[in-house]
């Protein structure tokens, strides 16, 4: 194998380290440089809506006869079955954002109506845990996600589909069909299991931008509610970190609570007010805007991040925002459950 | 071989059709396995050559599924298991292990590596045989370098190895050291339960840093670095500076204070106390500690470290001198080994200043073939045909995600089969 540090004397092995250890202004994460995130999870939009038509190709039928919600509203219901499950069994959020990001590599590589998104969910979430050092045991979680997804309650609605099909579960009691999932989420992401999240850029730019509590309890909700968009497939996570930044320190709404229960008003604001912010970037010495911002935007304006990229994660989040509105449980639940046992995908 | 192949898939209840598992990649027909190299309680190691054009030698690390009665079921893979694979897959650094590919198989994992031929235990046992000789200090420093070199690799990358000891520490044909066996390395950044709840029990006793003896939960990379120390002390004298014995967990799977261990390293070290060691008073042991020194009396155990004189005896007995042949890693050498074994974990040297020692910097340019000037050789490793089915091969012991640690049980084993 190839002797890729050449130690003939200490200082010039050492070299080889300055890059890991080149942190950046902001502290970034000093290994997502040359993580296998950076190298082989990150997406172009184009390849991203690529991958997805391809799938539509493939199966045009299925995708005709078994229509889903939009993929934000569907990441939505993931997300929110997710935190139940979690709840259930007291697990981190650092876990579930691992979960969600390892569904969102899953399906680049499968379409979503070959499999049974409950067993992808309640795997995703077994596998996170261990990942993220709070493992919990398979036959608990097997039985959790069981009582959560009873799937007979999907017979009991209206549903055409239903009669015709005996009675089955989302998740079979046996926890070899959680294990063979696990094969294949595994092998899908070819091991590359370690995911670089943009909490940990949020609390080492903490001190740095001197951000008050709520303002970081603000810019972690966002970053919560990044995980509903594409966006962790297409940015890195400094990027997203600083966006969920402009985003609380620009906005701050009074309470993170209300923030959730109605995103359509602070999606207006946020396009009002990102436009502000981004045009005073290109006007430095423009009076402009109130000094808490200004200090943000000078940090901005001098680190090396790309302004454009946070731009566009900022529209991504409206727009978020903005599709919220349509989002529906119980469709989402019943679309889902009409796909399983139409095609048996519980089987 | 093939027919064994054959007859066991015929046997194996293969899963009816429908949305089951099935790997892309078989091992089978991307390798021929030669034999077989060890096992372990994760499962067993073998090598094996590429086939169909891939070129190289390769050690394959068969993890165990768990078996409930005869059929071989999916039980969910093991924490360590997992561990191993996410950290190897990102990991990519000249002086640690190089994974090859993973495979996932008929219900079990394939850890595909770059095969070593040699490995630290295999060469510090053929120094000893027929009759002791020295490693040449060149060698030794050669060693040292790269070991802190992919250390400061991992620990920049936040890796903690938690498990060195000499058989993990890997040497290839060409001398290069690559570090090995990341089955109970920890990301450490932002841990969400404290690094001491996973597992209590990490690292070989006789490797085993004072402030995990002293049941310390919030260890960091100095646990490696101490461990460095010891694999640096053993170098040299051919034998474990620190050979204590284990306390076993009681039937309750509380972990017992390591009094024999720590012993160990306060016959050599001195005793730790509040001027050498300020957080050792807060230790979770420490009155284990004070019960153990007033027990013995005042006078039992010396106060003032007894390295030097150790190290002195050690170079004499072991023929480093600067006119020997094998040379002598000098006072810098000694310089080095006191500051790794340094008792306060915070005043231990991080692998960073390790590597900025005068140790390095003096004496001229460490090669990175750690055989050069060598004129000896080293034995192959082991490989026997007795099991060379890859896909049967039975399988013993229980997987490791669970407490004891399997790397706890001691090394004689290996030991024995030079």
């Amino acid at each position: 194998m190839l002797i890729r540090c050449n130690p003939l004397t200490a200082s010039s092995c050492q070299d080889e380290h300055r890059f890991d250890l080149n942190l950046g202004k902001s502290g970034m994460a000093a290994n997502y440089w040359a993580s296998t995130q950076r190298r082989h999870w990150l997406f172009t939009r184009e390849r991203l809506a690529a991958i997805r038509e391809s799938f539509r190709e493939k199966d045009k039928v299925a995708h005709s006869q078994f229509p889903l919600p939009d993929q934000r509203l569907l990441n939505i219901y993931f997300s929110q079955q997710l935190n139940k499950l979690g709840k259930r069994m007291s697990t981190r959020q650092q876990a579930l954002a691992t979960a969600q990001v390892y569904i969102k590599r899953y399906y680049t590589k499968n379409e979503i109506r070959s499999t049974n998104p409950y067993l992808v969910l309640t795997t995703a979430f077994y596998l996170a845990c261990k990942m993220e050092e709070c493992p919990q045991h398979i036959r608990f979680v097997v039985t959790e996600a069981r009582s959560l997804w009873p799937g007979r309650q999907i017979l009991t609605t209206t549903n055409p589909f239903a009669a015709a099909h005996v009675p089955s579960e989302f998740i079979a009691p046996d926890i070899s069909k959680i294990g063979e999932c696990e094969f294949s989420l595994i092998s899908e992401m070819h091991s590359q299991l370690i995911v670089h999240h943009p909490y940990r850029s949020l609390s080492d730019l903490q001190a740095e931008l001197t951000l008050t509590s709520d303002e970081v309890a603000l810019a972690w909700s966002v970053i919560n509610d990044h995980y509903l968009t594409d966006l962790p497939l297409l940015y890195p996570p400094h990027v997203i970190a600083i966006m969920a930044i402009i985003v609380a320190v620009v906005f701050k709404p009074s309470s993170q609570t209300a923030f959730h229960s109605s995103p359509a008003p602070i999606a207006g604001a946020m396009r009002e007010g990102g436009i502000n912010i981004f045009a005073a970037l290109g006007d430095k010495g423009g009076a402009g805007p109130p000094p808490r911002i200004q200090k943000l935007i000078t940090w901005l304006a001098e680190s090396e991040v790309d302004i454009k990229a946070v731009i566009e994660c900022t529209q991504e989040l409206v727009s978020l925002y903005e599709v919220w509105e349509q989002y529906s449980e119980k469709n989402s639940k019943e679309l889902l459950g009409r796909m399983i046992k139409g095609k048996s995908l519980d089987k | 071989m093939l027919t064994g192949f054959l007859r066991k898939e015929n046997l194996s209840s293969r899963k009816p059709a429908g949305t089951g598992y099935t790997s892309k990649v078989r091992v089978r027909d991307r390798y021929h396995i030669v034999g077989f190299i060890s096992s372990g309680t994760y499962g067993r190691v073998y090598k094996a050559i590429g086939k169909n054009g891939q070129k190289g030698e390769f050690a394959i690390k068969k993890f165990k599924p768990d078996k409930e009665g005869e059929i071989i079921q999916y039980t969910g893979l093991s924490q360590s298991a997992i561990r191993e694979m996410a950290l190897c897959s990102e990991l990519d650094h000249a002086n640690v292990v190089q994974l090859a590919e993973i495979i996932l198989e008929d219900k079990c994992i394939f850890m595909v590596f770059e095969y070593t031929e040699h490995d630290l235990l295999q060469i510090i046992h053929h120094h000893t045989q027929p009759q002791r000789h020295p490693i040449p200090a060149s060698m030794v420093r050669s060693i040292l370098f790269q070991l802190l070199n992919g250390l400061l690799y991992l620990h920049t990358n936040w890796v903690l190895h938690r498990d060195l000891k000499p058989a993990n520490i890997l040497v290839t044909s060409s001398g290069a050291i690559r570090i090995g066996d990341l089955g109970l390395a920890r990301l450490f950044y932002k841990p969400l339960n404290s690094l001491f709840s996973g597992d209590k029990v990490v690292v070989t006793i006789w490797y085993r840093a004072p402030e995990l003896l002293m049941g310390s939960r919030h260890y960091t990379p100095a646990v490696d670095l101490w461990a460095v120390g010891c694999i640096f002390a053993e170098l040299l004298s051919l034998r474990p500076i620190f050979k204590g014995e284990e306390a076993k967990m009681d039937s309750k799977k509380t972990v017992p204070f390591q009094r024999n261990q720590m012993m160990k390293i306060i016959d050599i070290m001195g005793l730790p106390n509040k001027e050498n060691w300020p957080g050792i008073v807060s230790m979770p042991e420490f009155s284990q500690l004070h019960s153990l020194t007033t027990s013995r009396g005042p006078n039992h155990f010396s106060k003032s470290s007894n390295l030097e004189s150790w190290y002195k005896n050690c170079l004499k007995t072991g023929g480093y001198s600067a006119t020997s042949s094998a040379g002598t890693p000098g006072e810098d050498g000694f310089d080095l080994l006191s500051r790794l074994l340094e008792y306060d974990p915070t005043k231990r040297l991080t692998a960073r200043e390790a590597l900025e020692h005068p140790y390095f910097s003096n004496g001229g340019p460490i090669p990175a073939n750690c055989f050069d000037g060598f004129e000896g050789k080293y034995p192959h490793r082991r490989v026997t045909q007795d099991d060379n089915d890859i896909r049967t091969g039975s399988l013993s012991g229980t997987k490791r995600s669970g407490l004891p640690d399997d790397s706890l049980m001691g090394r004689a084993p290996k030991r024995l089969k030079e």
